[in-house]
């Protein structure tokens, strides 16, 4: 049974726009843009923004559905975990496609890049919900927070209700990846480096150079939102109260704050 | 689809929704008609003069690959924007010539719209392939 399917084999309609990163960054640099995701400051950021987390939620609903098919002597608990949370991102992508569309946007007005399927690339279930539950659902509870305050400040309560919403689950998916990543390799600390040293890099290649920082320390911009003028955060923040909500500890938080991305058993 | 009621909106800012969708810039897609028939005229020059000097190569390499008149039709299948650049799909067809898929980003500079980046998307699963 083939494992770790390429990206260019997920479906997407034929309208679509896939891209690889380089191409997508390639684009943003030529306009003078920073070459990484939409920035909090940019006319674009929440379309932008909200089209690229429903990509993601997308993109990982397909990648729990795999985890579930592709380890089918895992435990059963941790089979119905994984067809949870397929279910909770098939609601994600439901909520941010109606968001898409509260922000005058809509699904497809962006490309969509390949890079969060890399965080399925791994051939071990332990591995797998290091990389996918704690990885990437740890850097989507720093988006979510962001774009809960930005909500909070622009006095817009319908996102500030939905992604907050979202935040619930993604904390309670951090939750169930720390629990099988440390059920799946016990009494195997050598398996266990292995889950670690695989959601590294996933949280290395999110870490955008150590370029984020703590909600406290980022700096701000003024933008102004229909009559009111608002102060948002100049870049991606690590939202360190709602990771340790996900059970994340104080030395990791800290740890990515610095442009570590190593982590520990807990 | 329509957009549901998603409850409470009495501290909302602003109508609803509260921005409006960008529509493509009529002279992009005018750029973008023009490309695509100069391609299948087999108008090197014409392409050519519509090319960014970063995307000749590519931009090349697929006008080789159209032979003059084999296609007659075109039809624009996808549309994706990163801020004012546009990426855009499109496929060619003609009377027993097989489907050719392109896909490219057209960036303006000055009112004119110019050819970025090129990819020839002809037997290939997606754009993601590498």
């Amino acid at each position: 049974m083939q494992r770790m399917i390429p990206v260019d084999k997920l479906a997407r309609p034929e309208d679509h726009i896939l891209l690889p990163a380089q191409r997508l960054r390639k684009a943003r640099g030529e306009q003078g843009l920073t070459p990484g995701n939409a920035m909090p400051y940019e006319d674009d950021f929440l379309k932008s923004r909200m089209h690229g987390i429903c990509a993601g939620e997308f993109q990982a609903m397909e990648a729990a559905g795999r985890t579930l098919y592709d380890f089918p002597d895992a435990p059963w608990e941790f089979q119905l975990d994984m067809a949870r949370q397929v279910w909770d991102e098939s609601r994600h992508a439901e909520i941010y496609m109606k968001l898409l569309e509260y922000v005058g946007s809509y699904y497809g007005e962006f490309p969509e890049g390949e890079v969060l399927w890399s965080c399925t690339q791994a051939e071990d279930p332990a591995a797998r919900v290091a990389g996918i539950n704690r990885g990437l659902e740890g850097l989507a509870c720093d988006v979510f927070e962001q774009l809960i305050r930005i909500a909070q400040k622009m006095g817009d309560s319908t996102i500030e209700r939905s992604v907050d919403y979202v935040l619930a689950d993604e904390i309670t998916h951090v939750r169930m990846g720390s629990k099988w990543m440390r059920q799946l390799t016990e009494g195997d600390p050598e398996r266990l480096k292995r889950a670690q040293a695989f959601q590294d890099s996933i949280d290395d290649l999110f870490n955008f150079g150590g370029g984020r920082t703590t909600v406290e320390q980022a700096g701000h911009i003024k933008q102004r939102v229909n009559e009111k003028e608002i102060e948002i955060d100049s870049s991606i923040t690590i939202a360190r109260e709602a990771r340790l909500l996900a059970g994340f500890t104080e030395e990791e938080i800290d740890r990515l704050i610095k442009g570590f991305g190593k982590s520990s058993a807990y | 689809m329509k957009m549901p009621d998603l409850g409470e909106r009495g501290n909302v800012t602003g109508p609803q929704p509260i921005a409006q969708i960008v529509e493509p810039p009529a002279a992009m897609l005018a750029a973008a008609r023009s490309l695509l028939n100069a391609l299948m005229r087999g108008d090197r020059a014409g392409v050519e003069a519509m090319t960014a000097e970063q995307a000749r190569e590519d931009m090349d390499r697929i006008a080789s690959e159209i032979k003059p008149g084999r296609y007659d039709k075109f039809e624009l299948i996808g549309r994706g924007r990163i801020s004012r650049h546009y990426f855009l799909k499109a496929r060619l067809t003609g009377t027993d010539a097989p489907r050719f898929t392109i896909q490219f980003r057209l960036g303006e500079d000055d009112g004119k719209w110019t050819v970025r980046e090129a990819l020839n998307l002809t037997g290939r699963r997606s754009g993601w392939t590498k």
